[in-house]
């Protein structure tokens, strides 16, 4: 393996504040490390969608909390484990994923890209305002027994159910990557948002290319949806802060870089479980995730080029 | 091949192409006139990028006016469009790949049609690695014609190749085409006709949206309006 060596400091450095914090307490890297595959399984399929073919989607978090409380209402009604309803879930959203491109976003692709965000925010505002109308804002959990698993090491015991959010994570960002640059539909994503005209002249159905990848980006973001349902509680509001976190770690990553919204995820997971070991804090943690981000894309511009 | 009749084109309510008929055979075949005349948009509507409003398109005797821009591309008509549309982040491999992946008639020989193209752009090769939005103008259009002849295509439509290039590399740039109308159906828009003369055998002259002189390329050559209008004497 090749390490590039302007890296080394960087790697250094993370080396430290990992071996500062188990000194510390060792429950943040691992509440971090949660926190960190559950954002960058929110933020991955956006990744796909934003930064690789360029549709803005700002109903991105609400389409999960859809998908929420549609594995909700399927385990409550007939009994079915939220991870056996994984899969009719991810085929009703497939379905909706296409639904919503179709109607809405294929006309807004040659407008100017204000015309998205516009039209996905009105998307987003009416998907919360229906599931508050259908199942009031209450907030709402299925009482599983198996999420409040824990291990203990040492001294130290802590939750592992969790640790599903960073298997899903890597699954998703390795599939991804694999999916585009060894598949012909994969290439075609790549090739369409770098130049969807050029795309066109060489022989690519750049409509179906867009389709193909929103649909996906939808079915993705609705099984993590559901597994953030096992969880957490959920509420019409839940998906919102998502959007706002998921765009905001696509553009840490850089637009296009797939593993860079896992080291992204790791950083900000990391820091607000920090944030919220300190006692008293933790109402600080909001404001650090944003301040770090603000951070990273500054330095960036100002360096003028992609990490 | 091409067989374009009474074309109407435009553009809300401005009308840029009046009622053009043109034709390509196995030939090479130039679209001169000057800026706004229409040559990019009659191209557009042969590529499925904008919609006529009136008239036919034939290509291999099939009706073609509607059909989308990747279809023309699968039915073998490759496009150097004048902003050359390359992947700018991809390598010119990966560029040069892509002209073939999704042609079905060209997929299974894009090595041998790789070596091809090497042997027409030497510098391609050298260059191969390089990120295709790197490279100069002219390398760009190399690469965009390159692009465009792995497709294996029956009719080669260039639009305005020269354009933004320095002198040499026009030179270069019309040898290679003399060289691919062997094969090769060819139609080119020019704004320097004197180039490209030497590397048509007919050609037409588009004003206002109407063909006004329609030639082959000897009887261009001497016809006094396209000397005193196009080449200056």
């Amino acid at each position: 393996m090749t390490v590039n060596r302007k890296a080394v400091p960087w790697i250094i450095l993370g080396a430290a504040a990992v071996v500062a914090i188990l000194a510390w307490k060792p429950t943040v890297l691992i509440y971090g490390v949660q926190r960190a595959g559950l954002y960058a399984s929110v933020a991955i399929p956006m990744a796909l969608v934003l930064g690789i073919v360029h549709i803005v989607n700002l109903a991105h978090g609400e389409i999960m909390m859809v998908s929420a409380y549609l594995t909700y209402n399927i385990a409550r009604s007939i009994g079915l484990d939220p991870w056996l309803a994984l899969l009719p879930v991810a085929l009703v959203m497939g379905i909706m994923g296409y639904f919503i491109f179709q109607l809405t976003i294929r006309h807004t692709l040659k407008a100017p890209e204000l015309n998205q965000l516009i039209l996905t925010f009105g998307i987003a505002i009416t998907m919360t305002q229906a599931i508050s109308l259908i199942f009031t804002p209450q907030t709402r959990k299925l009482p599983l027994s198996y999420v409040s698993m824990s291990a203990t090491i040492g001294e130290t015991s802590f939750g592992v159910y969790d640790f599903v959010y960073v298997a899903i994570a890597l699954l998703m960002g390795f599939g991804i990557k694999w999916f585009l640059s060894n598949t012909r539909m994969g290439k075609a994503a790549v090739a369409v948002g770098q130049n969807p005209r050029g795309a066109a002249i060489v022989g690519i159905d750049v409509m179906k290319t867009y389709v193909f990848i929103f649909t996906v980006s939808v079915i993705l973001v609705g099984m993590t949806g559901s597994v953030f349902m096992t969880r957490q509680s959920i509420f019409p509001y839940v998906g919102s802060p998502y959007t706002m976190k998921s765009f905001s770690l696509v553009a840490m990553a850089g637009i296009g870089s797939i593993s860079g919204i896992i080291y992204s995820s790791l950083l900000l997971g990391i820091a607000e479980a920090a944030i919220n070991g300190i006692r008293g804090a933790s109402g600080w943690s909001g404001i650090v995730f944003f301040l770090i981000i603000i951070i990273v894309i500054a330095v960036r511009a100002y360096k003028g080029r992609k990490l | 091949m091409l067989k374009i009749q009474g074309l109407e084109c435009g553009y809300g309510r401005m009308r840029v192409i009046e009622g053009v008929n043109l034709e390509v055979g196995a030939e090479s075949v130039g679209l001169f006139g000057p800026n706004g005349a229409g040559k990019t948009t009659l191209i557009g509507a042969v590529m499925g990028i904008n919609k006529p409003w009136g008239g036919s398109i034939e290509f291999d005797g099939k009706r073609i006016e509607n059909t989308d821009t990747h279809f023309m591309a699968r039915m073998g008509v490759a496009l150097v469009p004048q902003e050359r549309e390359l992947f700018p982040g991809m390598s010119v491999d990966d560029n040069l790949m892509l002209g073939a992946a999704y042609i079905p008639h060209a997929r299974d020989k894009s090595d041998e049609q790789l070596e091809k193209v090497f042997s027409l752009f030497p510098i391609l090769r050298e260059r191969r690695k390089q990120l295709a939005g790197t490279m100069s103008g002219g390398q760009q259009r190399m690469v965009a014609i390159a692009r465009a002849l792995m497709s294996n295509p029956k009719l080669l439509i260039l639009d305005e190749p020269s354009l933004g290039l320095q002198p040499s590399i026009v030179a270069e740039v019309f040898e290679v085409l003399k060289e691919l109308k062997k094969t090769v159906s060819i139609l080119v828009t020019e704004q320097n006709v004197r180039e490209s003369l030497r590397s048509i055998d007919r050609g037409y002259v588009l004003e206002n949206g109407k063909i006004v002189i329609e030639d082959s390329a000897e009887g261009l050559k001497t016809n006094p309006y396209v000397l005193k209008s196009y080449l200056g004497l």
